[in-house]
């Protein structure tokens, strides 16, 4: 009877084994996988009531800061001292909902190291430096706040650049949120709300929404066909009350149903300027998808770009527009399925402004210690050259005449020249998008910038980006100008 | 190990619990409080009765079982403790009931000595099967006595005749087992030569005689009633294991191990397809974080817990295993793993195959064979809990929700855990030359 008991003996201990290899894999080989998982809530857990580090403006405005609980020693409350305006970029540090905006891409810099363990112990006779650091943002605080103002709490995004270097200035998403509902034991409840609330203020429109540009995207195409000596502001182009798409029954008409000259030529300055519809169809199909592809990717769409957090990349689709010639012609004018996120279209402005460099767009301009110390500065990167100087300086004139002569004289300011584009693109819902984008001033670029407004009941049916996103513009490099000197 | 050292072990697991209390209020208070000084106490009292009674009633017995035994306790005690001291409390009270029956268990084999319970196994058989059937007493008839539906499992019985303020609650399974395993043994005792001898051979196969397979088939019929009736995998196939390897153990006939098997097989897939909560046992032990929004959840927190502690834990306290579902009862493993890391599991499994070893040793000593077959019995029914519990925790078998021996929260678990030490110990004893 021995022999039996020994075998089951035998197999009782395999099957301890068998539990120490599985507690091995589990406890050693996929720890870190584990502990990482994102839907394991234990890390955000563990920084719940300690310090973290600032996050400010350049000029000193406080974003986020840590607040000794007054109720509870060595407890830290996180506050957004600028509230809503800001809540996209900065985003929140929430215990029950984890990290966003800034507070997720930087909470390596921004996290105390501080653990209530032997470890700390460890650390201090190390040297180690256990206090959180902060950030810096590149946001100018009035800007940002003028934006968010100006959108009044309509749905709509502005997106602000400094052309030189890709530095965000302002990038406001509206309507928004108060992050600091969100941080407490109330966060889940509040969060839900947001979900449900009018026009989803949880979404961020100015960099991971995309939207059909409009004619703002007339740029793109006037660059391309600039760019490749195919035509020049002086060319002259049919003026048809209405542009027909090849090989389809459906036509491309102007704003209005009018034409957009004498109704017989029409130049393409004069096109651009007054944003006319029939000859930018006509253009993007005699360039061709694979030509207007070449400028379009150099101005970063259908690129991943690297931003501060992941950004869905602008989209204009070569490959199934090459068959299309009707889809051409649309997506000449910025519809069809041209897709970018205002961070996306003040890039593009950016560039033309800065004589065709195309930047990455930054948040953060430098990471430092908690004596003030800098430990890190971020530096512009280029993505490469979008278009010749030439080119860029001839865009640069024909903007300038839309905002002086065109749709967009509610774009200019009192005493400084104004370069710009409107749009109102259709997209795929009932009511337009109104657009701007522009810089300023024309003779050494400081801002560039992007502003959409999402179409609506309460926009209603006649809405347009000269009437409604361009003013938006005007006031805001007014106060750009008035805050440099 | 002498008389002296075990008990100073003792002490030295009482130490340890009391000491896990201290840093589990540390951590979440900085305070210090009556109750590691009250832990300690139970503790020393509770296994320091056992150790006694051991001393008093059967001086010759193993010196190797008590030790561990508090041990596994003491580090289920303060996950306990730290996941919720008012269940705690409870345990503690629960421990020193556990320790008074165990040391009654003992006094009783002393007068009759093991073999009183061979010649009682029908009544003990009896009374196993009524106490396993308790729970399928409706809930809402006037009667006291009735059986109560737990997480969509009839585990529970409640007595609540209106003498206590509060109802008492316990799972007659964990005592059943008992009976069971003291009957199986007496009886494959009597029948092991007509077992053994009873057999045909078809081409290289032993096949037991279609007769002789009838016990198989009663015992299996009751393990699938009660995995019907109430919905209790894991008490289920606690129950047909045990006996499964009891029958092999007496007779050494593998037909028994291939035929239960096959047997395990079918009722499982019968009960795959037949029911929704076994298909849901099923993806989430297969898929956990597919299923995390309801299946998986459990097993995903599990492993998410033993992840974070890694090697050496986040510490008693430190930690966040209230965020697994039923952490102190079914998880109790993970919540070990969690903060006391890498290093607490090991020792905990180490500390069940030492006690496993120690009865498997007495069953290899024995020279009765109803003593053998009994200390076996008991050990593989401890094995095969241990096993099927951290297995289900760590993803190795479906999760059947039975408690982890010793350490899990739970008093009934804790009665019937003790006094099958107490069995075993009185085995050693008598058997001891």
């Amino acid at each position: 009877m021995n022999g039996p008991i020994r075998r089951l003996a035998l197999g009782l201990f395999a099957s301890m084994a068998a539990l120490l290899i599985a507690v091995t894999w589990f406890q050693v080989f996929r720890a870190d996988a584990l502990k990482n998982d994102p839907r394991n809530a234990r890390p955000a857990l563990s920084e719940r009531g300690k310090e973290r580090g600032l996050i400010v403006t350049n000029d000193g405005t406080v974003l986020a800061r840590s607040d000794e609980d007054p109720n509870d020693a060595l407890t830290f409350v996180r506050t957004y001292p600028e509230g809503p305006a800001f809540a996209h970029v900065v985003g929140y540090s929430s215990f029950l909902l984890g990290n966003t905006g800034l507070e997720q891409t930087y909470s390596q810099d921004l996290r105390s190291r501080r653990d209530i363990t032997i470890s700390d112990l460890v650390a201090v006779i190390l040297g180690r430096d256990l206090r959180p650091s902060s950030i810096e943002v590149t946001i100018d605080a009035e800007l940002q706040k003028a934006a968010f103002a100006a959108l009044a709490g309509r749905r709509g995004a502005v997106v602000a650049l400094d052309p030189n270097t890709g530095a965000v200035l302002a990038s406001v998403s509206s309507p928004s949120f108060d992050p600091e509902a969100l941080i407490g034991d109330d966060a889940d409840a509040a969060w839900n709300a947001l979900l449900e609330a009018e026009g989803s203020p949880l979404s961020d429109r100015a960099t991971r929404e995309l939207y059909a540009p409009g004619s703002t995207f007339k740029t793109v195409v006037a660059a391309a066909g600039i760019d490749t000596g195919f035509v020049g502001p002086e060319s002259v182009f049919p003026d048809p009350v209405a542009f027909p798409l090849p090989g389809s029954e459906a036509t491309i008409s102007n704003y209005g149903g009018r034409v957009c000259a004498d109704g017989e030529t029409v130049t393409l300055l004069r096109a651009f300027v007054v944003s006319c519809n029939t000859t930018f169809a006509n253009l993007a199909i005699q360039l061709g998808a694979a030509d207007l592809g070449i400028t379009a990717e150099a101005l970063g769409f259908n690129r991943e770009l690297e931003f501060a957090w992941q950004i869905p990349p602008a989209q204009f689709n070569i490959g199934e527009l090459e068959d299309d010639p009707a889809a051409l012609g649309q997506s000449g004018i910025g519809e069809r399925d041209v897709r970018a996120a205002p961070l996306h279209m003040a890039m593009i402005a950016a560039t033309i402004a800065n004589g065709g460099q195309l930047y990455s767009p930054y948040l953060v301009s430098r990471v430092f210690d908690a004596d003030g110390n800098t430990v890190e500065t971020t530096e512009p990167v280029p993505l490469g050259r979008a278009m010749a100087p030439t080119t860029a300086s001839i865009m640069t004139q024909m903007m300038e005449r839309v905002v002086t002569e065109g749709t967009g004289t509610s774009a200019s300011v009192a005493g400084v020249r104004v370069a710009g584009k409107t749009g109102t693109a259709q997209g795929s819902g009932e009511f337009p998008h109104p657009w701007f984008i522009g810089f300023a001033p024309v003779e050494n670029p400081t801002i560039a910038l992007a502003v959409f407004l999402e179409g609506g009941p309460d926009l209603g049916e006649t809405a347009t980006g000269g009437g409604l996103a361009a003013p938006i513009a005007s006031t805001l490099i007014d106060i750009w100008l008035s805050g440099e000197q | 190990m002498t008389r002296k050292a075990e008990g100073f072990t003792i002490l030295l697991a009482s130490a340890l619990a009391a000491f896990g209390v201290t840093l589990v209020n540390f951590a979440n208070s900085g305070t210090l409080d009556a109750q590691s000084a009250l832990t300690f106490l139970v503790f020393a009292i509770a296994f320091g009765a056992l150790f006694v009674a051991t001393q008093t009633w059967a001086p010759r017995a193993s010196s190797l079982l008590i030790a561990p035994v508090a041990a596994l306790t003491a580090i289920g005690f303060l996950e306990i403790y730290r996941l919720d001291p008012a269940r705690a409390g409870l345990q503690r009270w629960w421990l020193l009931i556990a320790a008074a029956v165990a040391g009654s268990v003992l006094y009783l084999l002393h007068l009759g000595s093991t073999e009183i319970l061979r010649r009682y196994r029908y009544t003990i058989l009896l009374v196993s099967v009524i106490l396993l059937l308790l729970p399928n007493l409706p809930s809402d008839w006037g009667f006291p006595l009735r059986g109560l539906e737990v997480n969509g499992s009839r585990l529970w019985v409640v007595f609540d005749a209106g003498l206590t303020p509060f109802s008492l609650q316990f799972q007659p399974a964990e005592l059943a087992k008992l009976g069971l395993v003291i009957f199986v043994a007496a009886y494959l005792a009597d029948h092991q030569h007509a077992l053994r001898q009873a057999h045909r051979q078809v081409g290289p196969f032993r096949l037991p005689e279609p007769r002789q397979l009838l016990p198989l088939l009663i015992t299996w019929g009751l393990s699938v009633f009660i995995l019907i009736s109430q919905r209790d995998l894991g008490a289920s196939l606690l129950l047909f294991a045990s006996f499964v390897l009891l029958l092999y153990a007496a007779t050494g006939g593998g037909g028994y191990l291939v035929s239960g098997g096959l047997m395990t097989l079918l009722a499982g897939f019968a009960g795959y397809y037949a029911f929704d909560h076994v298909q849901r046992r099923v993806a989430g032990w297969l898929q956990p974080f597919e299923n995390f929004e309801d299946a998986g959840y459990q097993i995903s927190q599990g492993l998410f817990a033993l992840g974070s502690g890694s090697l050496s834990g986040a510490g008693p306290g430190l930690g966040r295993p209230d965020l697994i579902p039923n952490a102190a009862t079914d998880f109790i493993f993970a919540a070990v793993g969690e903060e006391l890391g890498f290093a607490g599991t090991v020792a905990v499994l180490a500390l069940y195959g030492l006690i496993m070893a120690v009865g498997l040793g007495i069953a290899f000593r024995s020279r009765d064979t109803f003593r053998k077959l009994l200390a076996a019995g008991l050990t593989f029914v401890l094995g095969v809990q241990t096993f099927l519990i951290i297995g289900g925790v760590l993803r190795l078998v479906p999760l059947t929700g039975i408690t982890l021996p010793f350490m899990s929260y739970g008093g009934s678990a804790l009665v019937g855990n003790l006094v099958l030490v107490a069995i075993l110990l009185r085995i050693s004893h008598e058997e001891a030359k």
